[in-house]
């Protein structure tokens, strides 16, 4: 009977080698094809449907619970329209607010709006709508089950008027530099308020759902897709796009596709024209072929270890610092990413207005980096680890789930830092599980940590422990004079270049202290796309945007 | 017969609802365990920047900061009127998730169930009535490749020969017949390995019995044998092992489904699970109890009626041996035609 068994095993084995040799055979022929390359000066055509291949539609379409989620961001991106327009270089600009001006202290600010917008529903979006979508970036209904937009300057908030039909004051009670440029970032959508002051349950059906932008739901189903059709009486886009009147596209279909090689597999057989979130590993092969890759960077912090000072080995201003010399940052880039990613310059994302360039307090130097560990008094042993008054110098590293690819960089990270004599272990766990073992745990060593904003003020928020909220990324609490002083003058200045130097001061004093470990610029956006499809836009959040978006074919 | 029949139904449907229960307080404590909800993780992404406090709010408002048995009592009673409740990731209600997911998921189990009984079938036939140089030995040796390589293996050559080689399907659509036909085959052939095995093994042993080689030396059909003579009697465990493959359509869907980009339980049952979705998971688990439970109860049920030998109630009946009956019968009409 064994004898049976294993000749029929090797028959079953014989026969799937050559099913699938003969799949990677068709399979080879329909990809090799290589589409056409886009005429350059064609006018755009009007028309056309895209198909968008997205790995997740995320969980709720409360807009406020998930306007700034990676996933529904992009459906909210052309359902609803923004007061601010902010571009990949973080420059604000008109959009459904035509101008806007501040008080003196920044704690004062009328907002004009564009006369003669209006909701897909045709009610009007004035004065009264754009209070009545403030107050709820600002406060939520938390008691209902619907948040306040996260990152919202909440804190200081006072109230919103509408002045006229067209103008709102909103008052603050201190200075609030960030509350402008908060109105660009992808949470704050505009929604009609009759969409607003329904429960959440009926807020969860987008339909339900009414915005001003240029396309609108045309029908949708749960963790499977969305349509939108586009709005012919749309006109009155960002000003910086340049496009007067509707959208060209007809129509955009999002559809949910987990398996990511069956994203890049569609775009690649001409069945879709975007897949979403590629692997870094795929998209050579790809841009090979003619597709176009677009791997966007949004304003923010970037991809890094805050390191916890309470906690030993980083304890030790040395120690710290010696791990900041002794990550290759370009080993990760050649190893994990492709050419279109970027090192990190400072903790900051190198586009942030406010961003100075500070490598050289971090540069890869592993000599130094040993000096750094022997002067803090870490003896190496027999088996390579550092040991100190009977102390492993060991500590465990949390990849970051929201990012696919945080697993394969701290691995390389665990790598280079053993060959110093650091003993570090990884524990990988789901976004669940992480959620409540590692945010907010106090003991955590170094949390990799990342994370969009629009305005440079939001840094001091996660620096230090002053205000209730903040997050004290680096568990410093209160302790560090300098760094509280330095976080106060960010967070309540009143003159973006008074404040630009101060971040320049900032950034050099976080990283001299080595609070924080950079590794890259992070990229969490990747676009794999048909080259016919011409004219798309990125914002500074890295959202692709189609009202300007034509297909040449 | 209907004597036995009555209290052993009614016996086995009690039995069927403790089963359903059992199953939804099951998946109420084991998800209770975990850590985290779907509302939590969600504020908890770091990139919401929300603080504990907000966080602690909204957990309120769902009330997932009651003690677990005041939660349990909540849901139970919800559950018992026939009110899933709301999900907790998507905030819309559970009875119309399932819905609009179901359709999609009875079209595919169908379908598969279609696909792996013919195939199992034909494979089954193929291995009687093949000559054994011509491919019987291949035939044979189908079953355990057909379980060896795994659902979403298949799915994904399927899927690249024939939507993105063939363009007989699109990702975008696949619920037209052809996407809903390779969707089924790529759950079916799994799911026909067993049944196949199953029916081999029965038709080896049966045609080796005497009255098949008697029925065989007067000349009688092939396709006449197979049906009438070796497929009944060699149908009472296939029957068996058809009512446990509905678990594994089941279990299968969940993958062949998100593969396949079709929303359906199976796509709703991975959400929740990824996002601790309780409302979600027990309807669906204790949804599943139930088409489990009932399938089972119609193949026992079936059982007396394929073979009069089977005892219904405890109470043993002699019968003569159905099969012989039947030859007999069966030899004198082709004696009388001849």
């Amino acid at each position: 009977m064994s004898t049976q068994h294993r000749t029929r095993g090797r028959r079953a084995l014989l026969t799937g080698i050559g099913l699938i040799a003969g799949v990677a055979l068709i399979a080879g022929c329909a990809s090799g094809g290589t589409a056409p390359a886009a005429d350059e000066s064609a006018a755009p055509t009007e028309g056309g449907d895209i198909t968008f291949l997205i790995d997740s539609l995320g969980a709720t379409w409360i807009p406020n619970n998930s306007s700034i989620s990676s996933y529904q961001g992009h459906i909210w991106g052309h359902v609803t329209d923004k007061l601010i327009y902010v571009d990949a270089e973080g420059n604000l600009s008109p959009w459904v607010a035509e101008s806007w001006e501040e008080s003196e202290d920044k704690t004062e600010f009328t907002i004009n709006l564009k006369d003669g917008v209006t909701f897909s529903d045709g009610t009007p979006l004035d004065a009264a709508a754009v209070v009545a979508n403030i107050d709820i970036w600002a406060k939520g209904r938390p008691d209902e089950g619907i948040n306040r937009i996260g990152l919202f300057p909440a804190a200081n908030y006072d109230r919103a008027e509408a002045v006229d039909e067209t103008t709102v004051k909103v008052y603050f009670t201190a200075p609030t530099l960030s509350f402008i440029p908060t109105l660009a970032y992808h949470g704050s959508i505009l929604l009609s308020p009759e969409t607003l002051a329904l429960p959440a349950d009926q807020q969860a059906d987008l339909s339900n759902d009414i915005g001003s932008g240029p396309f609108v739901v045309e029908s949708w189903a749960e963790g499977d897709s969305v349509v939108l059709t586009k709005r012919d009486d749309y006109d009155w886009g960002p000003e910086a796009l340049n496009h007067d009147g509707a959208a060209y596209l007809d129509s955009i279909t999002y559809k949910q596709v987990a398996e990511p090689t069956l994203r890049t597999s569609s775009v690649q057989s001409g069945q879709a024209d975007v897949a979403y979130n590629a692997s870094p590993q795929e998209l050579d092969p790809l841009k090979d072929e003619g597709f176009e890759i677009a791997v966007p960077r949004y304003l923010g912090f970037v991809n890094g270890y805050a390191l916890n000072t309470t906690v030993a080995p980083f304890d030790d201003p040395l120690v710290r610092q010696a791990v900041q010399h002794g990550i290759d940052r370009d080993e990760i880039l050649s190893t994990v990413y492709t050419s279109d990613w970027q090192a990190a310059e400072s903790f900051i994302q190198s586009n942030v207005p406010e961003a100075t360039d500070h490598s050289d307090q971090f540069a890869f130097d592993p000599d130094q980096a040993a000096d750094l560990l022997d002067e803090a008094g870490w003896v190496e042993g027999a088996d390579g680890v550092r040991t100190k008054d009977g102390q492993e110098l060991a500590f465990t590293l949390y990849p970051n789930p929201y990012l696919a690819t945080s697993q394969a960089v701290d691995e390389l990270v665990a790598q280079q830092l053993s060959d110093l004599g650091f003993a570090v272990t990884l524990e990988a766990y789901d976004v669940p599980t992480y959620g409540q073992k590692v945010i907010g745990n106090a003991a955590i060593p170094a949390n990799e940590i990342t994370r969009s904003f629009v305005d440079v003020g939001t840094v001091a928020g996660v620096l230090t422990s002053q205000k209730k909220g903040d997050e004290d990324w680096f568990k410093v609490g209160t302790s560090d004079q300098t760094l509280n002083d330095l976080s106060n003058q960010i967070a309540t200045a009143t003159d973006r270049d008074d404040r630009a130097a101060v971040a320049d001061e900032l950034q050099e004093y976080v990283l001299a202290q080595a609070y924080f470990v950079p590794l890259t610029q992070i990229v969490q956006r990747v676009y794999v796309q048909n080259p016919a499809l011409e004219g798309v836009t990125y914002n500074g959040l890295a959202y692709a945007y189609y009202l300007d978006a034509y297909l040449t074919e | 017969m209907l004597r036995t029949y009555g209290p052993y139904a009614l016996r086995r449907i009690g039995q069927a609802v403790v089963v359903v229960l059992l199953a939804y307080l099951f998946t109420f404590f084991v998800i209770s365990i975990l850590p985290g909800d779907p509302i939590t993780s969600t504020l908890r992404n770091p990139e919401n920047g929300f603080t504990e406090e907000d966080i602690a709010r909204i957990v309120s408002y769902y009330g997932l900061d009651q003690p677990l048995l005041v939660q349990l009592a909540g849901s139970l009673g919800r559950f018992v009127t026939g009110d899933f409740g709301i999900s907790l990731r998507s905030n819309l209600p559970v009875s119309q998730l399932i819905l609009d997911a179901l359709g999609s998921t009875l079209q595919l189990a169908g379908a598969a169930l279609l696909v792996a009984i013919v195939l199992a079938v034909t494979i089954a036939y193929g291995t009687q009535f093949l000559p054994p140089r011509f491919g019987q030995g291949v035939l044979r040796s189908l079953p355990s490749l057909f379980l060896s390589v795994p659902n979403f293996v298949i799915g994904l050559l399927l899927i690249n020969v024939f939507a993105f080689g063939l363009g007989l399907f699109t990702m975008i659509d696949t619920e037209t017949p052809w996407g809903t036909f390779f969707a089924a085959l790529a759950l079916g052939i799994p799911v026909s390995a067993q049944l196949a095995e199953v029916l081999i093994a029965n038709l080896d042993h049966e045609s080796r019995q005497e009255y098949i080689a008697v029925a065989r030396s007067r000349g009688l059909g092939q396709s006449r044998l197979f049906l009438r003579h070796l497929v009944k009697p060699s149908s009472l465990p296939a029957v068996t092992v058809l009512a446990l493959m509905v678990g594994e359509l089941l279990g299968g869907a969940l993958i062949t489904e998100s593969i396949f980009g079709r929303v359906g339980i199976g796509t709703l049952v991975e959400g929740a699970v990824a996002s601790q979705d309780l409302p979600v998971l027990q309807a669906v688990v204790s949804l599943a109890a139930l088409v489990f439970v009932v399938v089972n109860l119609l193949a026992d049920l079936a059982y007396p009626l394929l073979d009069p030998r089977v005892t219904v109630g405890g109470r043993a009946r002699a019968v003569s041996p159905a099969a012989d009956q039947d030859i007999r019968s069966d030899l004198q009409e082709e004696v009388s035609i001849v």
